[in-house]
C-alpha cells in the first residue's frame, strides 16, 4: 500500500469516494489545494478584502484560519478574527483560550465578544428561564448579530465561516424535506445580503467532508478544541444527517454529488423563489431588520432585558 | 500479546485476540464509528486497516461530536 501521489508507503487515509490513498504531506496538500479552488472558483475573495473569521477554536474555524492566512501571508488579503462567548460553563472557556493562542500565533486582530457583556446574560442563565425557546434557537441568533457587528467595527468587507461539506448538504436536506424554498435559496458558497449593513459571507471548507477536516487539524497538529456543546441534543439536523451518514457508508460520493446537483439548480431557485424583503432599522438597537425588531431584539424584550 | 490502548481518558492494555487484528477491528468492539475518530499507532496516523502489533501504543482521537 502506498501514497497514491509520490509513493510513500506511509498511507494515512483513504479517500472513500475515489479510492486514492494518501501519505500525511500529500493530503494536508490536498486540503490546502481544494479550499484554495473553491475560493477561486466561488470568487470568494478579492485582492485588498479583510476577512473577519467566525473563530471558535474548534476544527473547522481553525481550519478556515489556517488556510485563509495563507492568502494573508501572500499580501492578498487582511484578516480579522472574532470568538464569541456564548456562557456556556466547563465548555466554552477552551475554545476561547485555544482561538486566543492562534490569534496570537498568527498575529492577526482578534476580539472576544460575550453574550454577557453585549446582553446582559448568559446562554447557561437563559436555558433557567420558563418557556425558553431552546438553546440554539438563542446562540444561532445572538452569534450572528455579534459577529455581523464585529464585521462592521472591524471594517471587515468579508465574514468567513467554517461550513463543511456535511454541514452544507445537511442544510440542502433539512430545507427540501421542510419544503423551506426561502431558506434553499440563501444557501452556497457566498451569502450576500441587499441590505449593505451585512457583510458578505463566505464559506471556504463547504466542499470538505467534516471527517477530512478533522484528519487535517490532527495531521497539521493544530491546536483545536475537539468537544460536544453540552445543549448539543437530538435535533432535526442530527436525525438528518445521521439518515445521510447511513446512506454514504453505501454511496461514499452521495454528499459530493448532493452538493453539485444544489449548486446547478441554485440561481433557477434564486431567480423563482427568492423573496424581497424589505430592510428597516430594530427600533431597539438600530441593526437591519425585516420587521420592526430584529430576532435578537425580540428575544431580548421576551427575556425581559 | 497486548497493545496499550489510548481513547479520551482510557489509557488500558489490552490483549490482542488474533492474528491480523486491525484498528478497525478495535473500533468494531468499542462501537466507535471509522467516520468519527482518527487512529495513530505509535503517535503516527494510521488507516484504519492497520493490523495492531504487539506492545504498540494505539490511540484514538475522537474528531467528529453529534449534535
Amino acid at each position: 500500500m502506498q501514497c497514491s501521489k509520490c509513493g510513500n508507503p506511509k498511507v494515512i487515509y483513504k479517500r472513500e469516494q475515489s479510492g486514492q490513498l494518501l501519505c500525511q504531506d500529500c493530503f494536508i496538500e490536498s486540503i490546502e489545494k481544494k479550499v484554495i479552488k473553491t475560493v477561486k472558483k466561488e470568487k470568494l475573495l478579492d485582492k485588498g478584502d479583510k476577512v473577519l473569521v467566525a473563530l471558535s477554536g474548534g476544527k473547522d474555524s481553525v481550519t478556515t484560519l489556517e488556510i485563509l492566512n495563507s492568502f494573508r501571508q501572500m499580501h492578498i488579503i487582511d484578516i480579522c478574527a472574532v470568538t464569541v462567548d456564548e456562557g456556556i460553563a466547563n465548555y466554552r472557556q477552551e475554545g476561547v483560550d485555544i482561538a486566543i493562542r492562534h490569534a496570537e500565533r498568527l498575529g492577526i486582530e482578534h476580539k472576544v465578544v460575550s453574550l454577557k457583556e453585549d446582553y446582559g446574560i448568559t446562554l447557561d442563565e437563559i436555558m433557567q428561564r420558563e418557556n425558553h425557546r431552546g438553546s440554539c434557537t438563542y446562540c444561532g441568533v445572538f452569534r450572528r448579530t455579534i459577529i455581523n457587528k464585529a464585521a462592521r467595527e472591524m471594517g471587515a468587507t468579508k465574514i468567513a465561516t467554517g461550513h463543511n461539506l456535511d454541514d452544507e448538504v445537511q442544510a440542502i436536506m433539512m430545507n427540501y424535506l421542510e419544503g423551506n424554498t426561502d431558506n434553499l435559496t440563501k444557501l452556497g458558497a457566498k451569502s450576500e445580503s441587499k441590505a449593505e449593513e451585512f457583510t458578505v459571507k463566505i464559506k471556504p471548507l463547504r466542499e470538505i467532508p467534516e471527517r477530512e477536516i478533522g484528519l487535517y487539524v490532527v495531521a497539521k497538529g493544530l491546536e483545536v478544541h475537539f468537544d460536544s456543546c453540552p445543549y448539543a441534543m437530538q435535533s432535526f439536523r442530527g436525525e438528518v444527517s445521521e439518515a445521510i451518514n447511513q446512506l454514504a457508508e453505501k454511496h461514499p460520493t452521495l454528499k459530493f454529488s448532493t452538493l453539485r446537483g444544489y449548486d446547478k439548480i441554485k440561481n433557477i431557485l434564486k431567480n423563482e423563489m427568492q423573496k424581497e424583503y424589505a430592510h428597516i432599522r430594530c427600533r431597539r438597537c438600530g441593526e437591519p431588520s425585516a420587521n420592526e425588531l430584529c430576532k435578537a431584539c425580540s428575544f431580548l424584550e421576551e427575556l425581559g432585558l | 500479546m497486548s497493545f496499550l490502548l489510548k481513547y479520551k481518558q482510557l489509557e488500558e492494555k489490552r490483549e490482542i485476540p488474533n492474528e491480523n487484528y486491525t484498528i478497525r477491528d478495535l473500533l468494531v468492539e468499542m462501537e466507535l464509528s471509522p467516520q468519527t475518530v482518527v487512529s495513530k499507532q505509535n503517535g503516527e496516523l494510521v488507516i484504519e486497516d492497520t493490523v495492531i502489533q504487539e506492545d504498540d501504543e494505539i490511540q484514538l482521537v475522537q474528531i467528529i461530536y453529534g449534535g
